[in-house]
């Protein structure tokens, strides 16, 4: 193992203000061949993931970061003098996920799916910059297409879409409780 | 031949009705806390959220919705708000106005049996099972969520560059009314003393913050903030900072959330001074 590459990353991992992507590691370090960067990190992740470690390393919106650990979460407030983050709210969230597996995605169309005008939910989550206007679409009135963003994958601690429960994970949980009905 | 009503009720439906009004009675009452599912009258996220939790609470699947009961519980429902906004909650009443539609179409005789194509709840039952991947989804992300929010990263702090090394950028008004509650919450923290009996006005202390920054150029607003003598003062000039920035008197910038707001005069501001529009 090299251990300097592993500290250089480290080092790295630190200093980045945004999740720090193969990418930019890449671009920083030249030559070096992407297994061993991928080997260096790896380990470097195990040394972090010890228990009595407060920080950990994940992957999140496809990159690389530091963060606390669920556990120490009063500790950070108390440190920082603030309130419990708070949750969004379950018409917000219904948007979101209906945003997050059928977009790009009109405002009608989500209010087809949930049944109920969404208009105020999308005005929140763009304000939250948890979605974005990706243009419009060619149908009548030109409707605004809704995309979810990269802040989406971080908020959720997701590494991409491609990590959002699946249908089948779905349609399992769906079986399952269609047992327990019957 | 004689026509069959689908509908008709046997033993086994009206076995139903008499559960669907126990049911309806739980859910004025009380959470049905089997499931942990906490249910008041308004906390339904739609009519077909609204929907899904009757037919959940019947334990029925929803490919065999048993339309008369299903019906009448959503209808109870309806008749227990008292007032009905048109404007917010017509999605319930086209909801209830398809439930009676279908019912209807289920008791008309037919010369044969309506094939599965045909079946008029089709449409209600493809809508239902979207709506209910989408609920699974959401707990699903919930989780994710209420996890990610105990991991804190250092985003979430300011920068440590220096401030002319940074790029600024206007913060709204929105971003300033968050900065400002998160000041306050801190300020209560501290004991603030309140001295009574010192009326401040808006043109006053907007008067004051502009000969500030005539003199000095530009404003810390949070240090200008902490330096008030009492919360009012504190919250007078507050609203007076949003005042001029709202007539383009001052521009104030903020290099993150949570940080210092600096203000500055604007060079293209008009020349007089707003007014503070007083509700009081």
């Amino acid at each position: 193992m090299n251990e300097q590459l592993k500290a250089i990353l480290e080092v790295l991992i630190f200093m980045s203000q945004d999740p720090l992507t193969m990418d930019k590691i890449k671009e920083v370090l030249g030559e070096v061949p992407e297994e061993e960067i991928n080997a260096a990190l790896e380990a470097l992740k195990q040394d972090y993931a010890a228990a009595d470690r407060g920080i950990q390393i994940i992957q999140s919106a496809g990159g690389y970061l530091f963060t606390t650990k669920p556990e120490h979460d009063q500790w950070v407030r108390r440190f920082l003098q603030v309130e419990k983050k708070t949750k969004l709210s379950s018409a917000a969230l219904e948007t979101l996920s209906i945003i997050a597996y059928h977009q790009p995605i009109t405002q009608a169309e989500i209010a087809a799916i949930r049944g109920v005008d969404s208009t105020y939910s999308v005005k929140t989550l763009l304000q939250k910059k948890l979605i974005k206007i990706v243009g419009r679409k060619k149908a009548p009135g030109n409707p605004l297409v809704y995309r979810t963003t990269e802040k989406f994958l971080q908020y959720f601690g997701l590494n991409s879409l491609d990590e959002l429960p699946k249908e089948e994970e779905i349609r399992k949980i769906l079986e399952e409780e269609k047992q327990t009905v019957s | 031949m004689e026509p069959e009503t689908p509908v008709a009720p046997d033993v086994q439906e009206v076995q139903e009705i008499q559960e669907a009004q126990e049911g309806t009675a739980a859910l004025q009452l009380s959470s049905p806390s089997e499931q942990g599912y906490q249910v008041k009258l308004e906390i339904f996220e739609g009519p077909l959220d609204l929907l899904l939790y009757l037919i959940r609470k019947k334990k029925i699947d929803i490919h065999d919705i048993p339309i008369a009961v299903i019906t009448r519980d959503y209808l109870e429902y309806l008749e227990r708000k008292d007032q009905i906004n048109l404007d917010r909650e017509a999605e319930f009443l086209f909801i209830a106005a398809l439930l009676i539609y279908i019912k209807s179409q289920m008791l008309l005789p037919r010369e044969q049996e309506v094939s599965e194509d045909e079946d008029p709840r089709r449409i209600l039952v493809d809508q239902l099972l979207e709506y209910q991947k989408v609920k699974i989804a959401c707990s699903m992300l919930r989780e994710k969520e209420e996890d990610q929010l105990l991991r804190w990263k250092r985003t979430f702090l300011p920068p440590v560059a220096k401030p002319d090394e940074l790029d600024l950028l206007e913060v709204s008004l929105f971003d300033l009314a968050e900065t400002f509650f998160l000041i306050m919450k801190r300020k209560e923290r501290e004991n603030f003393r309140v001295i009574k009996g010192k009326d401040v006005s808006v043109e006053e202390k907007i008067k004051e913050i502009v000969d500030y920054l005539e003199k000095n150029g530009q404003m810390d607003f949070l240090e200008y903030f902490s330096s008030q003598e009492t919360i009012e003062e504190a919250l007078v000039s507050f609203f007076c900072l949003l005042e001029l920035v709202k007539n383009h008197v001052v521009i104030a910038l903020q290099e993150q959330l949570f940080q210092t707001i600096r203000v500055w005069l604007r060079k293209d501001r008009p020349h007089h001074l707003p007014h503070g529009h007083s509700h009081e």
